[in-house]
C-alpha cells in the first residue's frame, strides 16, 4: 500500500500523444493543470463544475474532462490531446472538417470539442445529425450556435469511412 | 476550482482498501471522481485521505446468470452497452458521454443524490447492494440501502461490492428522464417495469427519482394496473395516482407544482411506452 501525506507529493508517468513524462504532483492537483504544466496548453479550462468540456482529453482510449480527474489518479495512462491528432503536419480529418466547414469561431472550445468528435466517431463512425448533437452534449460552445460544428463531425465521417470502406 | 490538500492511498488489494478507510476518520474512497472531485473543487468536503478504487478486481465486472451482478465499478458506459433490462437505457442517459466513461454505478448510489438516475430503476426491480467489509459481506436492497438524500446504510470501513439486479425476463421497461437540457439532473425520472399475459398485466413496478429525499414505487398506480388491461383510461387514471408519490422541492428546474403535474405525465408516457 502507498500512502502519501497531504503535504507530501507523488511521482507519476504518463504517455501523452506517445511520448512518456514524469512528474512530480500533490495529490490535489487536477489532471487538466499538470498536462498544462507540462506544455499542452491546447487542452482549456472553461468551468468549474464540470460541465463545459473544454478539457475534454481521450484517456486510454475514453474521452474524459481532465478538469475531473486527479492527476495522480492517471498515473500510469495513455492521454491523446489535440497536440497529438495531427500526424507530420497533415490535419487530421476532424480538424480539417472544422476548417472546412467553419466549425470555430474563438478557439477555446475547439481542442476539446475535437476530442470529444475523435472519440464519437471511434465509437459510432456514422453517426446522424441527432447522435452527433447527443455525443457532443458533454462540450458547450459559445460562438458558433453548434450547427457548423455538427457539419464538420459530419464530414469528417464522410472523409473517414471513405478512407476506411 | 480548486481542492483542499488531502493525502492519497493507492492500496494493493480491496483489504487494504477497507482497513484503511475504516481506521481513518473522513478519508473518502475514490472510484469515478465524478461527484466526489467536483464537491472537493468547490470545498465542501475536506477529506484527510483520498482511497484509490480503481485497480481493486473485486469491485469490477458484470456477471450475468439468473440475475445481473454488476460490480460497483463498472462505469455508466459500460452499463449502458450491456444489455441490461431498464439499467441499461438508464445509464445511457446520465450526464453526457465524457462523464459516462469515468462515473460507476457504485460511486453514484453511495453519493446518494437524489436527482440521480440509478435510484428509479433500482427500486422498481428490487435490486439488492452488497456491501463489504473487513467484517464479510452483506446483501440489502435497496430501498434499505437509501435512507435519505446523500446519505446511505454505509458505515465507515464499508464499500459497495456490487449491485444485483434481476434478470427480468419477460419484462418490457422503460426509463421515462424529463430534463432542461442533455447532460443535466432528471427534473422528474420514472422507472416502469411490466409483465402482460394475454393483454392483462401480471406484474408492473415503477420507480420515481428526484420528486422525493430518496426514490419511491408508486405502490397504488402498481395496484390499479394489476390484472387489468393497459387501456389509455387507466394508464392515465395509474398516471395521476403516481402524483401522490411525489414531494418535490422548487428549485432551477422548476416548481414543485410543475414537477408533481410532470410525474403524471412522465409515467403516462412510460407506461404507453411499454404497452404492446
Amino acid at each position: 500500500m502507498k500512502v502519501v501525506n497531504a503535504n507530501e507529493k507523488v511521482s507519476i508517468k504518463l504517455r501523452i500523444n506517445g511520448k512518456d513524462y514524469e512528474d512530480v504532483v500533490e495529490p490535489r492537483k487536477l489532471l487538466v493543470h499538470a498536462l498544462r504544466d507540462l506544455g499542452f496548453t491546447g487542452v482549456h479550462v472553461g468551468c468549474d463544475s464540470s460541465n463545459c468540456g473544454a478539457c475534454t482529453v481521450i484517456m486510454n482510449g475514453k474521452s474524459v474532462k481532465s478538469c475531473t480527474l486527479l492527476a495522480v489518479e492517471a498515473n500510469g495512462a495513455d492521454i491523446l490531446t489535440i497536440e497529438g491528432l495531427e500526424k507530420d503536419g497533415k490535419l487530421h480529418p476532424i480538424q480539417e472538417g472544422f476548417w472546412e466547414k467553419h466549425g470555430l469561431q474563438c478557439g477555446y472550445c475547439t481542442p476539446g470539442m475535437i476530442m470529444e468528435a475523435y472519440f464519437l466517431l471511434k465509437e459510432n463512425p456514422h453517426p446522424t445529425e441527432e447522435e452527433i448533437r447527443e455525443g457532443i452534449s458533454g462540450n458547450l460552445c459559445r460562438c458558433t450556435g453548434y450547427q457548423n460544428i455538427v457539419e464538420a463531425i459530419k464530414y469528417a465521417s464522410e472523409k473517414m469511412n471513405s478512407k476506411t470502406d | 476550482m480548486y481542492p483542499p490538500k488531502f493525502g492519497y492511498v493507492i492500496p494493493e488489494n480491496i483489504h487494504e482498501a477497507m482497513e484503511f478507510l475504516e481506521s481513518h476518520d473522513d478519508s473518502r474512497p475514490l472510484a469515478g471522481g465524478h461527484s466526489l472531485i467536483p464537491m472537493l473543487k468547490l470545498r465542501i468536503i475536506r477529506p484527510s485521505y483520498l482511497v484509490e478504487l480503481k485497480t481493486l478486481k473485486d469491485l469490477q465486472g458484470i456477471k450475468k446468470g439468473s440475475e445481473y451482478r454488476i460490480g460497483a465499478l463498472t462505469t455508466h458506459y459500460e452499463i449502458s452497452k450491456s444489455g441490461i433490462p431498464l439499467l441499461s437505457q438508464t445509464a445511457s442517459v446520465i450526464a453526457d458521454p465524457q462523464v459516462r466513461n469515468m462515473g460507476t454505478i457504485g460511486g453514484s448510489i453511495s453519493n446518494a443524490d437524489p436527482l440521480s438516475d440509478y435510484p428509479a430503476p433500482l427500486i422498481a426491480t428490487n435490486a439488492k447492494v452488497v456491501v463489504i467489509s473487513k467484517r464479510g459481506e452483506r446483501s440489502v436492497p435497496f430501498d434499505q440501502f437509501q435512507k435519505d438524500m446523500f446519505t446511505t446504510d454505509l458505515s465507515q470501513g464499508e464499500l459497495v461490492k456490487e449491485v444485483v439486479v434481476p434478470a427480468m425476463d419477460g419484462y418490457r421497461t422503460d426509463y421515462e428522464k424529463l430534463e432542461r437540457k442533455a447532460g443535466d439532473y432528471a427534473i422528474v425520472g420514472v422507472a416502469v417495469a411490466i409483465k402482460e399475459e394475454e393483454g392483462v398485466v401480471k406484474d408492473v413496478r415503477i420507480g420515481l427519482t428526484a420528486v422525493n429525499n430518496k426514490a419511491m414505487r408508486a405502490k397504488s398506480s402498481e395496484e390499479i394496473l394489476m390484472n387489468n388491461a393497459l387501456s389509455d383510461d387507466l394508464i392515465s387514471k395509474a398516471a395521476s395516482a403516481a402524483v401522490e408519490y411525489a414531494n418535490p422541492s422548487s428549485d432551477i428546474r422548476g416548481s414543485a407544482e410543475y414537477k408533481k403535474k410532470m410525474v403524471k405525465v412522465m409515467t403516462e408516457r412510460a407506461l404507453k411506452k411499454v404497452r404492446k
